[in-house]
């Protein structure tokens, strides 16, 4: 496995974000992760805490609203992949990036099983808020807060940081 | 001279308080507080991101002002990353003061709370009464649109300290 994770971290794109000075380099994809991790996780939770709030919602353009929270997770999927090719036994050797990898998971379940229940059937102005719809609401409060948790501790979790080193 | 004194001044201060200690002598603290930082800066971005998006046209169907409402709890938001950034600095008041990056964040969260006393003091009327499909006036949203570059900046600026970190 050590070999795998040595012949990912040496190649030229993995070199290059992890040992160029740019600022463009390691310091901007990690920039794009916190702007899709906003994006993301940070509209789902103002929908969340705007759907807490309310008894029913009214009929609107789910879908642009969506593409916003989409838009952020390609964003945080790719400077995602690029992190993990710079430092890939960091992440694949530490239980805890599993474990924030379940959690996204889960926010992206939560946040298409929302979706169903805010979606107002045509021809009707407004759609009572269900108890799942609630709930759903709370469990994407619960995951993204664990996913940002996680995500903060791997940095300081990990015992290996370069494959090369081991 | 004179300003590197005061500085020098108030960081010596600053590590000789208890909760300078409370930050640095606890391993748990800093990775905690960071965690923090972030649940809060997602919960300010969640909640005024999606309202500067409605300004914009996005969500057509929600009343601004129901979405308005939600704007409470990024404030709260907020408190918890203002009182985390405070323990931050509090821990390491040397590798923040003579930050450049920390410097810019600073400026553009001054400049964030400057455009969000403009929205209340020229906008917030008009918004109040706008119907679910109605659009914004055009100087709404170049408000909303400055919240949004300011919030991505204040992101940026943060990102960056680590970057900028004095050599000492």
């Amino acid at each position: 496995m050590m070999q795998l994770f040595l012949s990912i971290e040496q190649n030229p794109l993995s070199v290059w974000v992890r040992e160029s000075p740019s600022l463009l380099a390691f310091p901007f994809i990690l920039f794009l992760h916190t702007l899709g991790l906003a994006m993301l996780a940070g509209v789902n939770i103002g929908l969340a805490v705007w759907m807490l709030a309310r008894r029913s919602v009214p009929s609107f353009d789910v879908v642009s609203v969506y593409r916003v929270m989409w838009l952020g997770f390609g964003i945080n999927l790719l400077s995602g992949l690029v992190l993990l090719a710079a430092y890939p036994a960091k992440a694949l050797t530490n239980w805890v990036f599993f474990v924030k990898l379940v959690l996204v998971a889960l926010g992206l379940w939560a946040l298409q099983q929302t979706k169903d229940e805010i979606v107002v059937v045509a021809g009707t102005a407004v759609r009572e808020l269900s108890a799942r719809g609630r709930r759903l609401a709370m469990l994407s409060l619960l995951f993204w807060a664990g996913t940002i948790l996680t995500g903060r501790l791997l940095a300081y979790t990990h015992h290996i940081l370069l494959a090369s080193d081991f | 001279m004179e300003r590197i004194a005061l500085v020098d001044a108030a960081i010596d201060w600053i590590v000789s308080t208890r909760l300078s200690w409370f930050v640095t002598n606890y391993r748990w603290v800093w990775p905690l507080a960071e965690s923090v930082h972030f649940c809060g800066l997602a919960l300010l971005s969640g909640t005024v991101g999606l309202f500067d998006l409605r300004v914009l046209g996005v969500a057509k169907g929600i009343a601004p002002s129901t979405l308005h409402s939600t704007l409470r709890w990024g404030v709260c938001g907020f408190g918890a990353s203002v009182i985390t950034g405070i323990m931050f600095i509090s821990g390491a008041p040397d590798q923040y003061f003579y930050n450049e990056a920390f410097r810019l964040k600073a400026v553009f969260l001054v400049l964030m709370g400057a455009n969000a006393a403009l929205f209340y003091w020229r906008e917030f009327a008009g918004i109040r009464t706008l119907g679910p499909y109605d659009d914004a006036p055009r100087s709404t949203k170049i408000v909303a649109a400055a919240s949004l570059v300011f919030l991505v900046a204040i992101m940026l600026c943060g990102r960056m300290i680590t970057f900028f970190r004095p050599p000492f």
